[in-house]
């Protein structure tokens, strides 16, 4: 449409009205938002204005006569699209088998969900699949799920070749192939970001030092899930470094040791590892994240690097139900907004080595989430079904990818509707 | 007659062709529908007096605004549920009777809500052809994604599948999903793969059709006719029949027709009482609206609505617009049910999820009752399924509690224009047989306390 119209008046024939005013030289913009960039240091009220689907101008006073449309975000938070780095989303038709404890069904499976299903109406543009694919089914996940989607969908390669597919391929040792996983992680370099590690439970560790070997190879990130019950998280902190990913760190997993130790203090390992640039994901999902845990943790000042919600089938109408509601949880414990959002889009993006992605730079990709911080009462589940009193929660009014508008709430970006129309 | 009989007698009309069964609408049960209503009363007679001796109850829903138009209830009310069914709604339940109490003050309590529009035949086929891909394929959704966080237990898929597909949509959907699926099954016989599968009248079979509905008679419930180009009502004609054969509905998608096909031979003389028109609040130069080009409602949409013509409200994403829905409301007239069309060009656009939907109706007048009542009492009757829609003792326990916000809401149409409007409707609690599957703020849910730890 802007284009268009600025294409019309490039040849002198645009609307009269157009003439007397200044030209219009933005499609977009976002006025008088709470802008959180992160990255540039922002956070303050600012104008966004956009071109092309890409961020043409940041600026506490941007004339609105200068965009083809204005959406006025007076009283709301304006952030770059929310990323969203652990959930699992290569859903197809497989159904799932009863393989004693680990239900499959992931890989082309019913316990993996659509991104577009719960990303977009959450202010989140970005997501990135946690190891749900390996090397022999990446390219089925790549067309069934990363095309046809409008969310951007990142991805970890298991080390497993056939991915998250059930308990048994899980533990084969042979289908971990360092050479084909570096390969295809090579090969799809624009959307996968690393490798992961998870759901093995033999006292070896050969899978680990695959998957660590893998992403070192590719220069990529290494995830590392839970369900590892005979690897001591002990000495799996020692083998981390610098980059290195670690989620589901406040949950109370029956097999694996805690985030806390038995005086109630973080473990002096976790907070080693964080300091040499080891990466800490929340990882909520349908049993991992209890407030026991959380809360003594943040009151230490150990607060999570990222709010993967760990989405599957399971955990998406638990107490997790979407990123904003696990964000929100970690609000009214005590955390900063603007500390949210920061964490959520440049923190995240820094984490899976995306930093294209996750800020408001001028020319960055115009993905932008227009977020209402609401007030009111509101309950928090955790994963063992206690409920946290909380004053606030977040709310997506406006979601836009490469500049599109993808979600509107109440219809910030549209016109009201006009009796007239009736007489058309 | 039983299925068996009646599928014996569609194999032997299978073999005279052309024979256009033009009788009235017969409305029959099917064998298992009547088993299902013998059930139900059963079920009622033998809980009644469990009740009535304090057995502990599971879950009770205590101190809501109880609105269950089958039962004239409109009032606040405890709702006590054992055994996965509804035990008790009175006055005043002992909360020290129950296991787990879900505070429903301020709230409002209704039968777990019936979507009966939606495309939910998720699938990775892609025909690798100019098609709809909701047959088996990525324009359908998940149910579970988007059923219990907006109250609904039950989901209607409109005729995304045909005969053929039926034992694939069961296995995938129907059986894979935590939500009560329940299916209008396509005239056409691939469902809507694609445009010519939509206009290929020699796919359209009344026989198999039917004699695939009695096969499935545990969830199909109706008959699709959808996507014609044609100048005629042959697709329409030939579900009408296989309606006939199968004693189900008939739902049709109208429109598509250069220059338009008359709406009110569809409704006063192709369509029977109880046969359902959708998309009610659309009109374009393919498709007649209810609404004429001078604002006007149609002389004879009144007329058919008290002959039993069904309007399903259908949303989508182009399927509903102010400049019907409106005037309409205005004129008298109202939708009978209220329906989402949720599919993927619908769910992230102005449609957003059937709580959103129902708002809509509140922001032009329609009262909550009247809301309630269109998903569901009245789509469980429309669908012959009457042991559902409702918080009768004995009835299998389905139960949404919504909050109705206060507040500045905007809702678009399909034309992306925005009507404002005071009140929302979200999704609090979602119960469906018994068990909690949905809670948002935990009123279902104990208080964390901080732990004590050895210092």
């Amino acid at each position: 449409m802007g284009r268009i119209t600025l294409l019309l008046i490039g040849l002198g024939i645009g609307p009269a009205s157009c003439q007397s005013d200044p030209d219009p030289v933005y499609d977009l913009l976002i006025d008088n938002g709470h802008v959180v960039d992160a990255r540039n240091g922002v956070d303050q009220v600012m104008d966004v204005a956009l071109l092309d689907g890409r961020i043409a101008r940041v600026s506490p006073e941007i004339d609105p006569e200068q965009a083809t449309q204005r959406i006025d975000a007076t009283g709301l938070y304006v952030a770059p699209g929310l990323i969203n780095p652990h959930g699992h989303y290569f859903t197809g038709p497989r159904i799932g088998a009863d393989d004693g404890g680990f239900s499959g069904a992931f890989a082309s499976g019913f316990s993996s969900v659509s991104p577009d299903n719960f990303t977009l109406r959450n202010g989140i543009t970005t997501v990135v699949d946690a190891g749900t694919s390996g090397w022999r089914n990446v390219e089925q996940f790549k067309e069934n799920v990363v095309d046809p989607s409008t969310t951007r969908v990142l991805a970890f390669l298991n080390i497993v070749g056939y991915g998250m597919l059930d308990h048994n391929h899980n533990q084969r040792v042979e289908d971990m192939d360092v050479e084909r996983t570096v390969a295809a992680l090579e090969e799809h370099d624009d959307w996968l970001v690393g490798t992961k590690i998870g759901h093995f439970y033999s006292p070896d560790w050969t899978p680990f030092e695959r998957a660590q070997q893998a992403a070192r190879e590719s220069g990529t990130r290494l995830f590392v899930e839970c369900h590892l019950p005979e690897l001591p998280m002990g000495e799996i902190l020692e083998r981390l470094e610098e980059g290195d990913i670690l989620t589901h760190i406040y949950g109370a997993v029956h097999d694996r040791e805690h985030i806390l130790n038995q005086e109630g203090r973080v473990r002096p390992d976790m907070i080693a590892a964080r300091e040499r640039g080891v990466f800490f994901d929340t990882g909520h999902g349908g049993v991992s994240f209890h407030y026991d845990l959380a809360a003594p943790a943040l009151e230490q000042g150990f607060l999570p690097d990222a709010f993967g919600t760990d989405l599957h089938r399971f955990s998406m109408n638990a107490g997790m139900k979407n990123m904003l509601n696990v964000m929100s949880k970690f609000m009214n414990l005590g955390m900063d907004p603007s500390d949210l959002l920061s964490r959520a889009t440049w923190g995240t993006a820094k984490m899976v080595g995306r930093e294209d992605l996750g800020h408001l730079s001028e020319g960055a990709v115009a993905d932008i989430a227009i977020l209402n911080l609401k007030e009111g009462s509101f309950g928090f589940v955790d994963s063992g079904g206690e409920r946290l009193q909380g004053d606030r929660i977040w709310e997506a009014e406006v979601t836009l990818r490469e500049g599109r508008v993808v979600w509107d709430l109440n219809g910030l970006a549209a016109r009201p509707w006009q009796e007239d129309d009736v007489q058309r | 007659m039983n299925r068996n009989q009646m599928n014996e007698q569609i194999m032997k009309q299978l073999n005279k062709a052309g024979v256009a069964n033009t009788s009235q609408p017969t409305k029959r049960r099917t064998v298992g529908q009547r088993v299902r209503r013998w059930t139900g009363l059963m079920m009622a007679l033998v809980l009644f007096p469990l009740a009535m001796q304090a057995q502990q109850i599971d879950l009770l829903i205590k101190g809501g605004h109880v609105v269950d138009p089958k039962n004239g209830i409109n009032q606040t009310m405890d709702v006590a549920v054992i055994d996965g069914k509804i035990a008790e709604v009175s006055r005043s339940i002992d909360a020290n009777r129950a296991r787990r109490v879900a505070d429903a003050e301020g709230l409002y309590v209704v039968p777990g809500l019936i979507d009966m529009h939606t495309h939910i035949f998720f699938g990775t086929e892609e025909v690798g052809y100019s098609g709809f891909e909701i047959n088996n394929s990525f324009g359908s959704v998940r149910p579970d994604a988007f059923a219990f966080r907006t109250g609904v237990t039950t989901m209607v898929d409109a005729g995304s599948s045909g005969w053929r597909d039926l034992p694939t949509f069961r296995k995938q959907t129907v059986e894979e999903s935590r939500a009560r699926i329940l299916a209008f099954v396509s005239i056409a016989e691939d469902g809507m793969l694609g445009s010519v599968h939509s206009n290929y009248l020699d796919g359209m079979q009344p026989d198999a059709t039917a004699f695939m509905i009695n096969e499935n008679d545990d969830f199909v419930v109706g008959i699709k006719a959808h996507h014609y180009r044609g100048d005629d009502f042959g697709p329409v004609e030939r579900a009408v029949e296989a309606g006939n054969l199968a004693g189900v509905p008939v739902m049709v998608d109208f429109g598509g027709h250069q220059p338009p096909l008359s709406l009110e031979t569809l409704l006063m003389e192709k369509l029977r009482p109880g046969d359902i028109l959708t998309h009610t609040h659309f009109g374009s130069s393919s498709r007649q609206g209810a609404i004429d080009e001078s604002g006007n409602l149609r002389d004879f949409i009144l007329p058919a609505q008290d002959r039993g013509i069904i309007f399903d409200v259908g949303h989508g994403a182009g399927g509903f617009q102010w400049d019907q829905a409106i005037p309409g409301s205005r004129q008298g007239f109202w939708p009978n049910t209220i329906s989402t069309d949720l599919y993927r060009n619908s769910m992230n656009a102005g449609m957003k999820n059937l709580n959103n939907v129902m708002s809509k109706f509140l922001a032009i007048g329609m009262s909550l009752e009247d809301v309630i009542e269109r998903v569901t009492w009245k789509p469980a009757q429309v669908l012959q399924r009457e042991e559902l829609g409702h918080l009768s003792v004995g009835a299998e326990a389905d139960i949404a509690v919504l909050q109705k916000h206060e507040g500045s809401f905007g809702f678009l149409d399909a034309r992306g224009q925005r009507v404002e409007g005071d009140e929302k409707l979200e999704t609090e609690l979602t119960v469906r047989a018994g068990r909690i599957v949905y809670d948002l703020n935990g009123i279902s849910a104990p208080d964390w306390v901080e732990p004590t730890w050895d210092e």
